[in-house]
């Protein structure tokens, strides 16, 4: 009967309950959405950081990785000190510089990384295979398509130039060898992976056996904090950041997008329950007659409570669910805007969907249909019998 | 006071063209002087006329100089989120500490104005061979990226809100309107025109919408001031973050005043097409 009388109450006023389901649903999709952007990125960044097993980042003492142009210096020192450590499986030193590529008659500037073949973890191997001779490259798809280059093709590369002599500093011809996918590369951008010893001669003295940064992957089960803690006072010139460190220092940066999901997601639940409270409250004072009557005739007071709470769940529920697949589409299209971000790796998300998410906005959006229904209800439910028919009938 | 402190070449090199224009060349003999970031002295607890060794790297020999001078962050929004702090060193006593010679990362050019700008880019960029100069314009459009990005987004977000608050205000002036379908029936059947009642539903919603306005408004003031009190302080930075400008206000209230009229019109509508008895309920 609950069911039944629930139901012709909220088809009785058709425009009204589609109005509120639909303002819930709005509501329901920017709360969704909330709450996604309060984890998605976290979730994102510490999912790419691990992506290739590295646990430990060594970055030049008090930066973060690739956050200025200073390196490292002695990195084939730094590299024996870490693969000695027990727990270390592998170092992978990094070298970034900014290189002039040149093609035919075309030339553009790109980002390359120095890397040591067997152990990076910077990028993955589309076609060809990952260089390691001194004249060998891989490249993007970014450049190679500004280049007009292909796999096999024949580049010349030079470090910058010497405005004295006019001259390129730095030059070398080099044979692209593979073609890549960059994972900590922003979209679109150009860049190109050589041999760590290769980039080095490139840049000149000023990089001799130096490194912009050490991936370091620990052994199964090794306790991540202690070797960081251990890795910082043995190598004094850099700062070790583990996965959770790097997520919190991101965090810490971006912050403003968490407070922001927090302050829009609780109002968002804020509007939903007063959108609910108003129209319960609404529906239950039109029909004071109606649940007098249901009273007089013996209905008990815990079943009118219930329905009236029932209906304020219905158009809660009801709205929820259409809310998440509209937080689903608002949500990519809100992320293709953040993903413009200058710099920002490709594989990060800001909104990224999980289950929980979705259950927790829609357990929360049912807790506050319930919440909401619970005044009316109450003020339904308690009415004196007598004097609402009464003045009911007057009016 | 001495502190031996280790800053990122980077931070250093990105403020030597300004580092000229600290004091003059002081004699070799005694130390020189340094401006340093106000969060630097502040966190180190270090003062004007404390001596201070700036070093490249933690483990090099530095040199001892004098704090002249605390700066503030400047207003720059791509400086925000940058917690590294910045020192400004004598240009020349910076090439000697870091090794880069007689080098400079970029020069600053003052002109006489627009056309002056113009001719002078394409004349250092013909004349100097690996060179490129860039206007003003240019490089705020460039580093600017981030904060059109975040502006894009506050808009797409702020879209989201007007389309959540005219269902809201829709529905309750529906409600509303609704519970008054007595008092409308009653005045229809006393020979008011359904014009009038409707023009007066309108008036009302607009009414409503106005003070709902000027209480938002009001509002808004209150959160944008606690917003910039919270993360001036978060970021520690002079930056403006949030702005009610004349023109937000404006389009806000006309949003608003838009809407309310919008959801009365409809809701008085719906009720005076229905005959005066039904909506007695008979």
């Amino acid at each position: 009967m609950i069911l039944t009388l629930a139901r012709a109450s909220l088809v009785r006023h058709r425009a009204r309950t589609l109005l509120a389901i639909l303002g819930v649903a709005v509501s329901a999709a920017m709360l969704l959405d909330m709450v996604m952007l309060a984890t998605g990125m976290r979730v994102s960044f510490g999912s790419l950081l691990l992506s290739q097993g590295f646990q430990i980042r060594l970055a030049p003492k008090g930066t973060l990785p690739f956050d200025t142009d200073a390196t490292i210096p002695d990195a084939s020192h730094v590299v024996r000190t870490l693969m000695a450590r027990p727990d270390v499986v592998a170092v992978s030193p990094v070298l970034g510089a900014q290189l002039h590529v040149e093609h035919g008659a075309t030339s553009v500037s790109a980002a390359a990384l120095g890397t040591i073949a067997a152990v990076q973890g910077d990028y993955k191997l589309l076609t060809g295979h990952a260089p390691t001779r001194d004249d060998e490259i891989v490249a993007n798809d970014a450049l190679l398509t500004a280049l007009g280059a292909n796999v096999g093709d024949t580049l010349r590369v030079a470090a910058g130039f010497d405005p004295q002599l006019r001259t390129f500093t730095g030059q070398r011809t080099l044979r692209a060898v593979g073609r890549v996918h960059f994972i900590y590369l922003a979209a679109g951008e150009r860049a190109l992976a050589m041999p760590l010893e290769s980039l080095q001669a490139i840049e000149g003295a000023s990089r001799t056996d130096r490194a912009s940064l050490f991936m370091v992957r620990l052994r199964a089960g090794a306790n991540v904090e202690s070797a960081r803690s251990a890795i910082e006072q043995t190598v004094h010139t850099v700062s070790a950041i583990s996965t959770e460190t790097a997520i919190q220092q991101v965090e810490q940066r971006l912050s403003y997008f968490r407070q922001l999901a927090f302050i829009l997601g609780s109002v968002s639940l804020a509007v939903g329950f007063l959108l609910v409270t108003t129209l319960v409250t609404v529906s239950v004072n039109e029909r004071l007659g109606e649940f007098a009557v249901l009273r007089a005739i013996g209905v008990r007071r815990t079943r009118i409570l219930e329905q009236i709470m029932l209906e304020g769940a219905v158009i809660m529920i009801v709205g929820a669910v259409a809310g998440l697949g509209l937080g689903l589409v608002t949500a990519r299209y809100l992320n293709s805007i953040l993903a413009a971000f200058p710099g920002l790796p490709e594989a990060i998300s800001f909104f990224l969907f999980q289950p929980r998410d979705a259950w927790l906005s829609l357990g929360l959006l049912a807790l506050c249909g319930i919440l909401a229904g619970i005044y009316p209800a109450w003020r339904g439910a308690s009415l004196p019998i007598g004097p609402t028919l009464r003045e009911e009938a007057v009016a | 006071m001495t502190a031996a402190l280790s800053l990122p070449l980077r931070a250093a090199i990105a403020f030597l063209v300004a580092a000229q224009s600290i004091d003059s060349l002081p004699p070799r003999h005694s130390p020189r002087s340094v401006a340093i970031d106000e969060r630097l002295a502040a966190d180190y607890a270090i003062r004007l006329g404390d001596t201070i060794v700036i070093a490249a790297t933690p483990a090099a020999v530095g040199d001892t100089v004098v704090v002249s001078a605390l700066v503030r962050r400047s207003r720059d929004p791509s400086e925000v989120a940058r917690g590294a702090y910045r020192i400004r060193v004598h240009l020349d006593q910076l090439q000697r500490l870091v090794g880069y010679g007689d080098r400079v990362e970029r020069f600053a050019v003052g002109t006489n104005g627009p056309t002056a700008t113009d001719s002078s880019l394409a004349a250092i960029d013909a004349a100097a061979f690996g060179f490129r100069a860039y206007s003003s314009h240019e490089i705020a459009v460039e580093s600017s990226t981030t904060f059109l990005v975040v502006s894009r987004f506050h808009r797409a977000i702020g879209v989201i809100t007007i389309v959540a608050s005219a269902i809201f205000l829709l529905c309750i002036m529906l409600l509303k309107v609704d519970e008054r379908r007595r008092d409308v029936a009653a005045l229809r059947l006393m020979g008011i025109s359904r014009r009038t009642i409707v023009r007066s539903v309108v008036l009302e919603s607009a009414l409503i919408a106005v003070l709902g306005s000027i209480a938002g408004v009001a509002l808004g003031a209150i959160v944008s001031a606690f917003v910039n009190w919270h993360y001036q302080r978060v970021y520690r930075t002079p930056l403006t973050f949030s702005l009610v400008t004349a023109q937000i206000v404006a389009i806000a209230v006309g949003i608003s005043l838009g809407l309310g009229i919008f959801a009365g019109l409809l809701a008085a509508q719906r009720l005076v097409r229905r005959p005066p008895l039904s909506l007695f309920g008979r």
